[in-house]
């Protein structure tokens, strides 16, 4: 663009101050790269008159806050409550969600002096809950005594919250390792406990979920001591299956209440796909560079603008390509904000205040920022790239228009398979049910640690159930690690330790990783990263960035889980290359799957990082490599396979070579069909192809074509080996599996029919990003492409 | 079993997890006993309790007494209450160890007191962790009417770990009613910076000159009871009881010695 045309087009967002308007124009100007666009026409609201059995201070305080009749749900919420059921709530945000459980609450304090746990899955969300709550509190004097309970409270003030608190909020982690283990100091507490709500349910699915039920197993083990069994009342956004969740969370039965009586201002959702620049390789536009120019639409329109990122690097790049634009001159107001986790809490804070207040203008986030943290009113949610569900697309979308104005969601897809999925079938996406939230509380590590904790906490008795499990087993192995000290039928904590220290709630592993900044002679901890990443992303010679300020990594001290970095000012990022290597240990259950066989079982998953690539900014051309050199992860998991025999491979394929190649391509839309079935994250579920003794993995050249490889990562040449049975898996991204693979298996007919459907509706003709993969070398006829072997791949498994 | 358990251990490997350190008490026949894979039986003995006479299943007692040569009411300076000698508890407990919550048990509670001329040092401690309800029965039990604490940092550490242990076996605690003097405040108030620190071992060294021999540090303490309970050696357990004992005949001196300091 000349000068003319860019302050024309300057101009013309001007004049686009709503949400509408923006939407307009860009439909205008790209009408070919919407996809989709959906209009969702505002609802009216659905009121219910209070209930009669609500006090009349209650009454009072809520005509004070301008609260006449309640809505629908939060009606029927209180009288399923009061008539002793567990309740769960599902609503959009901004449905005043938070009156269904202070309500009840706040009558049951008021009657009975009956005390109340808030369960929120971050510190911020905490917060925001108790201001609400003293709003209410202080209108109608009602003399209800909520604190918070965290990591920020002084000890002064902690014995007097433990013994006056009515209402007591905070989080899963401090439940986790600061009331439970200190429970006798909460006794009076746990005596009168009535309530226990959990707020943002569906955040607790894979490991943290998993962690959150066994802390409420131990929750209620010490609640059963003092003679009190609270009831729950839970919260979640939009999930397939809120109630079998509440109930595998809390693990008893829940009434569901799942109509919104809230009324709801017009939204505008757009599916964008960015132009297709080379249309053989089916190579688009990347999402970046569009999400980085609809968001400097939107801001210059002065719309409120939210970004997200799918990984902490995308923030602090596309941070970097915003503030470049409207943060070029340090003289002027920030405009431009990163939030992501691994940033200090305290920079977190005064990130949100400056939302709430209105003083910066867009903000790039990474999930951090997709639950109810009060962030005030945002006109416009652009995500860089499809979430990985349907749930968190809409919880991302919803986070503009949050008070009734008119709002503009855009998904940016990514040529990711499941981003081109989902732009290319919206139909699919505006029909899609939400999905469904899994959680393994059961998965060993996971049982034992807290059974640890349990144990701690009280003693156990032989035979004594834990959940479901019979704990004799896991006690024995205790006792054997000197932990717990057994007399005849009963088992004492007798080490000199603090097991919930040990336990973090948030991954499998603890065991973080700080990034230090040695910048001049400093010695400043300015970020953490988990363990499972630190591999990927503190190798030395990476750029870690913060706020878009690039550091480089200089030393990585891998068992003092430190890396200490200094600032620079180089032009690239860095990007890791890693390889997996996979063997079966144990096959739980097998079927046939058309001329091949399915299973699923237990694997041992090697990762190596072998080295990273560099990036330049804005070109993003690869300007070079670095080698990695840091211990293999090693992960026991379970997976779901598809094997096809020698034979049938040398009868239908020409070469093994190309079954290779169409065992990759197989690979990659199979991942995505069951990304899409299962509603996985796609972190949390993974793709390789191998041998399945270890012998041999395959991996993909800088042309997508694909490479035999040893165990020891040496390039092998499929034709020289005497057995060659390439085998597709799916695994389960944890240390012992997070149950995602049995749900695959049940289903894997389906999947691979899925798989078929996906390569044979995609308008590619070799194989595209969309479907097999990106595709870069191909053999100029269509019955050799990376599509069709793909395609010959899974008919024979269908 | 083993079969869980190796399973739990490749597991938490690859997570990241360090494998626990070995346990320092472990003497050499266990391990020993582990490098050849047979059975340690040693940890299946049951030992002898050092010191005392059993008093209920898991609980033994020990009592001392010497004539005491101060049998007057007492008034601190920093206290406006004159106390009847018979009323106080100098008392001081061994735990399982420092980290806190409630997993954290007191295995042995000592105290003295005057009577009839005479100061009495008592102990309680479990040889059996099903002991801990008569241990703190007995204790409670054996207090005079109307008791007054004295201790050393015990309000912030010995009675809130005491009051969590009776919560933990259902009964009634003893602490909340009476007065409880500690003695480190005081202390600290008058010495602190006249001699390295404000343990209790340099104040009784440097304010009254007791000088203990083969003590045994209190760090040691939770190790000599799991090397007593689990059945490998009974012989720091007597250390760490005549410990706890020294450590209450000092408070009883200390009280006497801080009665004439004029600026506490």
């Amino acid at each position: 663009m000349n000068d003319v045309a860019i302050r024309a087009a300057q101009r013309a967002d001007l004049d686009t101050r709503t949400a509408d308007g923006l939407a307009q124009r860009l439909v205008a100007k790209y009408g070919d790269r919407v996809a989709g666009y959906f209009h969702l026409p505002s609802t009216p609201a659905n009121y219910a008159a209070f209930p009669d059995e609500l006090s009349d201070a209650t009454r009072a305080a809520l005509r004070l806050r301008g609260i006449e009749q309640l809505y629908r749900h939060q009606r029927d919420a209180f009288d399923a409550v009061r008539a002793g059921k567990n309740v769960v709530v599902v609503t959009p945000t901004a449905s005043g969600k938070s009156l269904c459980y202070h309500l009840p609450v706040i009558e049951a304090v008021r009657a009975s002096h009956a005390k109340s746990l808030y369960l929120f899955p971050t510190k911020a969300l905490a917060q925001d809950q108790v201001a609400d709550l003293l709003e209410l509190n202080k209108a109608g004097e009602l003399g209800v005594r909520c604190f918070t309970f965290d990591g920020d409270t002084p000890a002064d003030a902690r014995q007097a919250i433990r013994v006056h608190g009515d209402i007591v909020v905070s989080n899963p982690d401090m439940l986790h390792h600061a009331i439970l283990p200190h429970h006798t100091k909460w006794a009076q507490f746990f005596e009168n406990l009535r309530y226990i709500v959990i707020d943002e349910l569906h955040t607790y699915r894979g490991v943290f979920g998993s962690h959150l039920a066994n802390v409420l197993r131990r929750l209620k083990r010490i609640c059963a001591f003092y003679n009190s069994s609270p009831q729950f009342i839970l919260c979640s956004a939009t999930i397939g299956n809120p109630q079998e969740h509440a109930e595998a969370i809390i693990g008893e039965t829940v009434h569901a209440i799942t109509e919104s009586g809230a009324p709801r201002g017009e939204r505008h959702v757009m599916l964008w796909n960015p132009p297709v620049i080379n249309p053989d390789l089916g190579m688009r536009a990347s999402a970046r560079s569009q999400t980085s120019r609809i968001a400097r639409h939107a801001i210059r329109a002065k719309l409120k603008t939210i970004v997200f990122a799918q990984s902490r690097l995308m923030v602090e790049v596309l941070t970097k390509y915003l503030k470049d634009v409207f943060d070029h001159d340090p003289h002027n107001r920030e405009r431009i904000r990163a939030y992501r986790g691994g940033y200090l809490p305290t920079e977190r804070r005064q990130t949100e205040r400056a939302l709430r207040a209105g003083e910066i203008d867009g903000v790039v986030s990474t999930s951090a920022l997709e639950l109810g943290v009060d962030v005030g009113s945002l006109d416009v949610a652009i995500l860089n790239g499809y979430p990985g569900s349907i749930a968190a697309t809409w919880q991302r979308l919803g986070r503009a228009g949050r008070r009734q104005r008119p709002s503009l969601g855009i998904l940016v897809a990514t040529s990711q398979a499941l981003d081109q999925y989902i732009v290319r079938h919206p139909e699919f996406f505006e029909h899609a049910s939400p999905e469904t939230a899994r959680i393994a509380p059961d998965q060993l590590l996971i049982l034992l640690d807290h059974i640890r904790c349990a144990a701690f906490e009280l003693p156990f008795s032989s035979g004594e159930f834990f959940g479901m499990h019979r704990v004799d087993d896991f006690l024995d192995v205790l006792a054997e690690s000197g932990v717990l000290h057994r007399e005849e039928n009963r088992w004492d904590w007798i080490a000199d330790s603090y097991p919930a220290q040990a336990v973090s709630l948030r991954s499998v592993a603890d065991g973080n990783f700080v990034v230090v900044d040695r910048t001049d002679g400093r010695q400043q901890i300015i970020a953490e990263v988990d363990y499972s990443s630190a591999a990927l992303t503190l190798y030395e010679g990476a750029i870690y960035m913060v706020q878009s300020t690039p550091y480089q990594v200089e030393t990585l001290d891998w068992e003092g889980r430190k890396a200490f970095v200094t600032r620079t000012t180089v032009d690239y990022f860095t990007d890791s290359i890693d390889f997996t290597n996979l063997k079966v240990l144990e096959t739980f259950d097998g079927a046939k799957a058309g001329q091949g066989v399915c299973h699923h079982g237990e694997v041992h998953v090697v990762r190596r990082v072998s080295g990273y690539k560099k990036i330049r900014f804005y070109s993003h051309e690869n300007i070079g490599y670095g080698p990695v050199k840091l211990p293999d992860q090693e992960l026991q998991t379970s997976a779901v396979w598809w094997r096809l025999d020698q034979a049938t491979l040398e009868r239908t394929f020409a070469s093994r070579q190309d079954a290779l190649d169409g065992f990759l391509g197989a690979a990659y839309v199979l991942h995505t069909a069951a990304a899409v079935a299962v509603m996985a994250d796609a972190r949390d579920l993974r793709k390789a192809v191998g041998s399945g003794d270890a012998a041999h993995f395959a991996s993909q050249d800088q042309n997508g074509r694909g490479q035999w490889r040893d165990g020891d990562g040496n390039l092998a040449d499929p034709r020289n080996e005497k057995t060659f049975t390439p085998t597709v898996y799916l695994y389960d991204n944890y240390p012992g599996g997070i149950g995602q693979s049995e749900p695959l298996f049940a289903r894997a007919p389906r999947l691979v029919e899925n798989a078929l459907a996906l390569i044979e509706s995609c308008d590619c003709r070799f194989g595209c990003p969309g479907c097999v993969g990106p595709v870069l070398a191909y053999d100029e006829s269509e019955e050799r492409s990376a599509k069709a072997k793909a395609h010959a791949v899974l008919s024979l498994l269908a | 079993m083993s079969g869980l358990k190796d399973r739990l251990a490749t597991l938490r490997r690859q997570a990241g997890i360090a494998p626990p350190p070995l346990m320092p008490t472990q003497d050499v026949r266990s391990k020993l006993a582990r490098l050849l894979g047979t059975r340690d039986r040693s940890s299946r003995r049951t030992l002898d309790a050092p010191v005392g006479h059993a008093i209920a299943p898991g609980v033994y007692a020990t009592e001392q007494a010497w004539a005491s040569d101060v049998f007057d009411d007492i008034r601190l300076p920093w206290i406006d209450e004159t106390f009847a000698r018979e009323r106080l508890v100098c008392f001081d407990t061994e735990t399982t160890g420092l980290s806190g919550g409630v997993g954290t048990k007191a295995f042995m509670i000592g105290w003295a007191t005057w009577r009839g001329g005479q100061i009495v040092a008592r102990q309680l401690y479990l040889t059996a962790m099903s002991g801990e309800d008569a241990m703190l029965r007995e204790f409670a039990a054996s207090l005079p009417n109307d008791p007054v604490f004295v201790s050393y940092n015990g309000k912030s550490y010995d009675a809130p770990l005491l009051k969590c242990r009776y919560r933990i076996n259902r009964q009634q605690h003893p602490f909340d009613g009476p007065l409880h003097i500690d003695l480190l405040h005081p202390v600290r108030r008058r010495y602190r910076g006249v001699w390295e620190n404000c343990k209790l071992k340099t104040i009784e060294r440097e304010l009254l000159g007791i000088v203990r021999h083969d003590d045994l540090p209190g760090a040691e303490a939770p190790a000599a009871w799991r090397d007593f309970l689990q059945g490998r050696s009974s012989r720091n357990l007597g250390r760490v009881a005549d410990h706890n004992r020294q450590d209450v005949l000092t408070l009883t001196r200390l009280l006497d010695r801080l009665r004439q300091v004029d600026s506490c």
